[in-house]
């Protein structure tokens, strides 16, 4: 089957713009394009990866489900029946790492988009003396790595008498975190007309407003994407809050789960794959509540050297 | 007139500053003094407290020639990076070019969201899955072999010296979990349409389109993930801090690790500081060598 065969007229209306470039991406795999062999072969392959991909949190669903003996006696199947109350014994344990972990991922997250987008816009939209010399000095941030840092951050906040709050884990956060999201925005901002800001000083606004109501409403795409990659990057955070969070009750969930399985309350395998399960679950949530707008913004080509 | 510009431009610089105070007020204290501050004590025998003393180049020269851990560490974390960073870019790369050949938008909207899925689950949940895989009596991976009639082959994963560093390598397989797939396949659907009208005229498929115009043309961001992934492999310890220790005996140690070590255990936080600048300064060249020796995808375009 030949390429132009292949697509009949009808499915390239239907499909519109996106039709037009996927025959010919497909040559890169095989060459004869349209031939469904080729295309049930992607398929094959992709669901293989898939499943080798999922295949081990599938296995952790499965095993939250059985005591020790039926996961010792039957290790691969689900078998009947259900024991949903591991679930709830792990509930009662992780609940407050889950809350931990919320909490100083959403206010830090707040507070970096503020403060990015502050700096991002400043950054996209005038000229001020020292300009180059203070954005490269945002920039030279990304060279710093880490582990140079710690010791010295924790001795810092040690002094600061932060150790064991939830301030010492969200100000570096949002320390750290602002970097790539000014970088990130401020590109984005740099797009937006400038007319619209024109209209809206001729209207009376301050550059306060202007920042708040027409530069950050017309970035809400790219504003959830850097959202989620910050948090994602607070969410399994797990030296940082290793060193500086010594009380039980403050703890987030990596270091939480990290010890579960050891833990005093010598849970069953069972049980500690029904903690890693609920610990799995806000963010796979969360994702969904954002899919689009996340995976538009990460798509569109904003992540790029 | 003149007089109310200038004065109006003061008032709008005057804000300038005001929207930068809080970035600066934050990197200055959690990013710039402890960078200096670390460069600074790397000179002290420090324990981060108390002592203080100041022994010149004494932790570099102890980097250099007597520490035989963090000889060994370097060896380990240079094998995991090369094999990280070869299985970083060539999966990801890999499945975003099935992805993008294939026909049906639909499938290729829904393979997106589900390789997506497995970046949202906790890191640590990931390795410590993994670190259930390779359990010596009731792991996935001895389970498998056994099933399979290789019971002799099963062993203690993450116990044995001989294989821990391979086994940590091939945790995460098939190494496509994550945003990787996403950003190579943004950067592929960037290509303009002209160019691959063009290859399908000249007759450049496969291999030989994927080489010359697929590859250079998201080298911006095969060269990002390349300097992320020095930026990661050169620090990062964090598996080896859950599953290992480092070990057994040093097989698995990671020069993230020994800093770590050496600062909250030992309470060598000078020691702990100067590995720290070596890393930084390791890190400084590579990204200076990626941004001059790896053209991206501009140069390429203007070039030829």
């Amino acid at each position: 089957m030949t390429f132009k065969s292949g697509l009949s007229s009808a499915r390239r209306v239907r499909f519109g713009w996106a039709c037009e470039y996927v025959p010919v991406g497909g040559a890169i795999v095989g060459a004869k394009v349209g031939n469904s062999r080729v295309e049930l072969a992607k398929h094959v392959l992709l669901w293989t990866i898939v499943v080798l991909t999922f295949y081990p949190f599938i296995f952790m669903f499965i095993t939250s489900l059985k005591t020790q003996s039926q996961f010792e006696l039957y290790f691969w199947q689900l078998v009947r029946p259900f024991h949903w109350e591991n679930y709830v014994f792990a509930w009662a344990r992780v609940a407050p790492y889950i809350a931990n972990s919320i909490i100083v991922c959403a206010v830090a997250t707040t507070l970096i988009l503020v403060v990015s987008s502050m700096s991002a816009y400043v950054f996209a939209r005038f000229a001020f003396p020292l300009k180059e010399v203070l954005f490269y000095a945002i920039l030279g941030i990304v060279m710093i790595p880490g582990t140079l840092t710690l010791i010295t951050r924790f001795v810092l906040v040690k002094r600061l008498g932060l150790l064991d709050t939830r301030w010492v884990l969200i100000l570096p956060y949002v320390a750290g975190g602002q970097v790539f999201s000014i970088l990130f925005l401020r590109t984005f901002f740099a797009s937006i007309p400038e007319e619209l800001f024109e209209a809206a000083r001729l209207d009376g606004a301050s550059e306060f407003t202007s920042c708040f109501r027409i530069a950050i409403p017309l970035s809400m795409p790219i504003l959830s994407t850097v959202a989620i990659l910050n948090i994602l990057a607070q969410w399994n955070d797990l030296i940082w809050p290793l060193v500086t969070i010594t009380s039980e009750h403050l703890q987030t969930i990596p270091i939480g789960i990290a010890y579960f399985r050891t833990s005093i309350w010598q849970p069953e395998t069972g049980q500690v794959m029904a903690a890693y399960v609920l610990t799995s679950l806000p963010l796979v949530v969360l994702f969904f509540a954002s899919m689009r707008t996340f995976i538009e913004g990460l798509t569109s080509g904003a992540i790029k050297a | 007139m003149k007089r109310r510009t200038v004065r109006r431009e003061i008032e709008r610089k005057k804000f300038v500053y005001l929207f930068l105070a809080p970035t600066f007020v934050l990197l200055l204290l959690f990013e710039y003094y402890p960078a200096v501050s670390a460069v600074y004590h790397s000179f002290f025998d420090w324990d981060g407290f108390y002592v203080n003393r100041f022994i010149g180049l004494a932790n570099y020269r102890e980097i250099l020639f007597d520490d035989w851990v963090l000889r060994t560490s370097v060896a380990n974390m240079l094998k995991l990076m090369a094999f990280g960073l070869g299985v970083g870019l060539v999966m990801p790369i890999f499945v975003a070019e099935v992805l993008f050949s294939l026909r049906s938008i639909r499938w290729k909207y829904i393979y997106r969201v589900l390789l997506v899925l497995p970046a949202l689950i906790p890191g640590i949940v990931g390795m410590l899955l993994w670190g259930y895989i390779y359990e010596p009596t009731y792991g996935l991976a001895n389970q498998l072999l056994r099933a399979v009639g290789l019971g002799s082959l099963a062993r203690e994963w993450l116990g044995d010296p001989k294989v821990a560093l391979y086994a940590l390598m091939f945790m995460g397989f098939p190494w496509v979990g994550g945003i990787g797939v996403l950003i190579y396949l943004a950067g592929l659907q960037n290509i303009p349409q002209e160019v691959l009208d063009c290859c399908k005229l000249d007759g450049a498929h496969g291999i030989i389109r994927f080489f010359k115009v697929d590859l250079p043309l998201i080298m911006g961001q095969v060269k990002l993930n390349v300097i992320m992934g020095f930026i990661g492999g050169i620090q990062g310890f964090g598996v080896q801090l859950i599953l290992t220790k480092g070990g057994p005996g040093f097989a698995t140690m990671v020069p993230g690790l020994v800093l770590y070590d050496n600062a909250f255990k030992y309470g060598r936080m000078g020691y702990a500081s100067a590995i720290g600048v070596c890393m930084f300064v390791t890190i400084m060249g590579l990204t200076y060598a990626n941004m001059k020796y790896l053209k991206s995808g501009i140069e390429y375009q203007a070039k030829s």
